[in-house]
């Protein structure tokens, strides 16, 4: 299992008492995902479907057995966000999927040291979630309350940095009798911790994964830094990447669409020259989400 | 990300202890002929605009005597971006030895904050660094524990800056460093940072001469002194009245739903979303063959008002021909609700989407009963059996095929 989530990961969400975690916390424990511990400041002893909540993750991760827990979701209000972040990491957690949007850049490049120097991996922030259909892993949003109707198990990994298009991807896949091996959502913003070159290489290494498929979008340097990845061979799987928002280019500097990261700032992110470097470095890319579709299938069938 | 004025910024600079030069803000030629009457020497006249690059613009004049006020005049008389000149900040000439380049920025792709200096600035500076990349260091800051001056120190020594000048200048970086830190800024930049040497030899005086500042949006609500100088960097044009009308809806509900707007020339009215949805509806309507009358974003399950309200909006686009309503399969949006604010809105307005082409392409919760509402009003549905692709090509040809229709 890729991204050292095991089969049964013990999860803990930071923010648990806020409306939207509340939700996502009983869309994962219908799909087969158990939640074992949340966190609110000042809300200990409350129940969120049935899940117990806790004043600090210490004492979220004492009462629930001692062990340090795998994940931690974390909804909380985007100033809060370091403050959790380093709260987990302190806690001994290795994994952290931020679904927090809007977070001040200062704060986000702090909360990347933090979890730097602490070893710790963060998917996001502004992620809608991973999910693993073949273990019933869903962290998060991803998939809504219906997962099933975009994803079922299959040995395509998808990585996008808008939520809703990893759930379009995995229904496209569904449509021509393909499934999911793993799917994540690694966040819109412009700051993101693991990043598609990162999360490429996780599923190169994992053996329930065939083909890779990546979603991009214009600003940034990330599509770059796969490239560059699959150049060097640390990729070991055949790569589909459809960069999105080729229009911008017609657009001036700065204008942002979409996210956050989706903006062309002295002309780097240029979508053209995105493609350009993937194509070089070997990856298929498409003209469109139909035809990443297809280049997935015709790999899946070689 | 937004912008400080120069004169907002110097300010917070003047405040951190940082020199910069005796300055006035004036609303008229008038007023910047008297202030330079104060001055021993000429004055640098600056257009206060939110803009990069003003001194290539002619945005930034050196006069002095009879001509501060002509210049002046000429300066209040253009406009920026559509939008008039209104105020001026007048300075006093510095007497310069030498023009520096200092700056502090974000590096998004080290994840950091990376501080820039050369002892070659002044308005060629992209030029020189992309030109000459040794003529400008670079410092990664720590920004979990701090910056000690060495970090600067050792920046300017590396470049060749020795003598009384170093720790001069070290002082101006640690103390810039504090105020890009404390105001959350995105970027600082003092260029020229202008090295002034005294006369008698004692130590040499450096003064901010030209300061460039943004800060980020969204921490601003946790600087409330900074929140009303922030001006946001659209650095394209003034929002159109129809802009202006679909940010009164963003900011109706303010808490559900995110809707965003910008007017186009073409005639495909597209009402889409999310973030990335809506790149992949306009790169596939542009792919085939449409123009796009607007870009817009709607998603984070919006209501049915604010999906009308927003609908009448794009739909009031000069020349629109036709309209295409499309999600990427939604997590949490609800289909009905935006079917119901779309037909609501094509009511509101007289329109029959029997004769004008409306294609929807909505998959996700509640999409059964979405499916009804759509049909139920002659709109073209398109459920989970299609794609994002074919929802562009079908507007797409069905527009084509009204204009077809409509010239014979």
């Amino acid at each position: 299992m890729s991204l050292g989530i095991p089969d049964s990961p013990r999860v803990v969400v930071q923010g648990i008492t806020g409306r939207e975690a509340g939700m996502v916390v009983a869309q994962m424990h219908a799909y087969g995902t158990r939640v074992a511990a949340g966190v609110t400041p000042g809300k200990e002893g409350a129940q969120v479907d049935a899940v117990p909540v806790f004043d600090t993750v210490a004492a979220a991760r004492a009462d629930t057995g001692g062990a340090p827990f795998d994940i931690s979701i974390v909804y909380v209000p985007p100033f809060a966000a370091v403050d959790a972040v380093s709260e987990a990491v302190e806690a001994g957690i290795g994994l952290l999927l931020v679904v927090t949007e809007n977070i001040p850049l200062h704060d986000a490049i702090r909360l990347h040291a933090i979890a730097r120097e602490a070893h710790a991996s963060v998917i996001g922030p502004n992620s809608v979630g991973l999910i693993v259909p073949s273990r019933r892993i869903k962290l998060g949003a991803i998939g809504g309350d219906r997962p099933d109707r975009a994803f079922v198990p299959g040995r395509v990994g998808v990585i996008s940095r808008s939520g809703g298009l990893t759930a379009e991807v995995g229904l496209q896949l569904r449509r021509r009798g393909l499934g999911v091996s793993t799917a994540v959502s690694i966040g819109g913003d412009a700051l993101i911790g693991l990043e598609p070159a990162d999360v490429a290489r996780a599923l190169g290494d994992d053996d329930e994964t065939d083909v890779i498929v990546y979603v991009g979008e214009p600003g940034t340097s990330m599509e770059e830094r796969l490239a560059d990845a699959i150049t060097s061979g640390e990729i070991t799987k055949p790569v589909v990447a459809l960069i999105l928002g080729e229009f911008m280019e017609d657009f001036p500097q700065g204008t942002v669409f979409g996210h956050a990261g989706a903006v062309i700032e002295r002309s780097q992110g240029s979508p053209r020259e995105k493609k350009r470097r993937l194509e070089r470095a070997g990856a298929m890319v498409a003209e469109s989400l139909d035809e990443a579709i297809s280049h997935v299938e015709s790999e899946v069938s070689r | 990300m937004s912008r400080l004025l120069e004169h907002d910024a110097k300010l917070l600079l003047a405040e951190a202890g940082i020199p910069v030069p005796r300055g006035q803000v004036v609303t008229s030629a008038a007023a910047a002929g008297s202030f330079a009457r104060l001055l021993p020497g000429g004055v640098v006249i600056k257009a206060l605009v939110p803009a990069n690059r003003r001194a290539k613009s002619g945005l930034v004049v050196f006069a002095a005597g009879a001509a501060v006020e002509v210049e002046a005049a000429r300066l209040l008389s253009r406009t920026f971006e559509d939008a008039p000149i209104e105020r001026l900040l007048v300075e006093e000439q510095v007497a310069i030895e030498s023009e520096l380049f200092f700056s502090i920025a974000l590096d998004k792709a080290r994840k950091s904050v990376v501080a820039l200096a050369s002892l070659v600035g002044g308005i060629e500076i992209e030029q020189t660094s992309a030109e000459s990349p040794q003529l400008v260091g670079t410092s990664e800051l720590d920004s979990l524990r701090g910056v000690q001056p060495h970090s600067f120190r050792q920046l300017w020594s590396a470049l060749g800056l020795s003598g009384p000048a170093l720790p001069a200048i070290t002082d101006v970086c640690v103390r810039a460093t504090r105020v890009f830190f404390e105001s959350e800024a995105t970027i600082l930049e003092l260029n020229p940072l202008a090295l002034v040497t005294a006369a008698d030899g004692s130590a040499p005086r450096v003064v901010a001469v030209g300061a460039v500042m943004a800060v980020d949006d969204n921490a601003l609500a946790r600087h409330p002194e900074l929140a009303p100088l922030a001006l946001p960097d659209r650095g394209w044009r003034p929002p159109t009245p129809l802009e202006r009308r679909a940010m009164d809806v963003a900011a109706f509900e303010p808490y559900r739903g995110t809707a965003r707007f910008i007017e186009l020339d073409g005639d495909i009215a597209l009402l889409v979303g999310g973030g990335g949805g809506s790149l992949v509806f306009f790169d596939a309507v542009q792919k085939a063959g449409g123009r796009p009358a607007c870009y817009t974003e709607i998603g984070g399950n919006p209501s049915a008002e604010k999906v009308r309200q927003l609908t009448g909006v794009v739909l009031s686009c000069a020349g629109v021909r036709g309209l295409l309503v499309g999600h990427n399969i939604t997590n949490n949006t609800q289909v009905d609700l935006i079917a119901a604010g779309v037909v609501q809105a094509l009511e509101d307005l007289g329109m029959d989407a029997r004769s004008f082409p409306v294609v929807a392409r909505e998959v996700g919760t509640h999409d059964e009963a979405g499916r009804a509402i759509f049909e139920e009003a002659s709109v073209e549905y398109l459920g989970e059996e299609s794609t994002m692709d074919d929802a562009a090509r079908l507007i797409v040809s069905r527009v084509a095929a009204a204009g077809t229709a409509a010239a014979t």
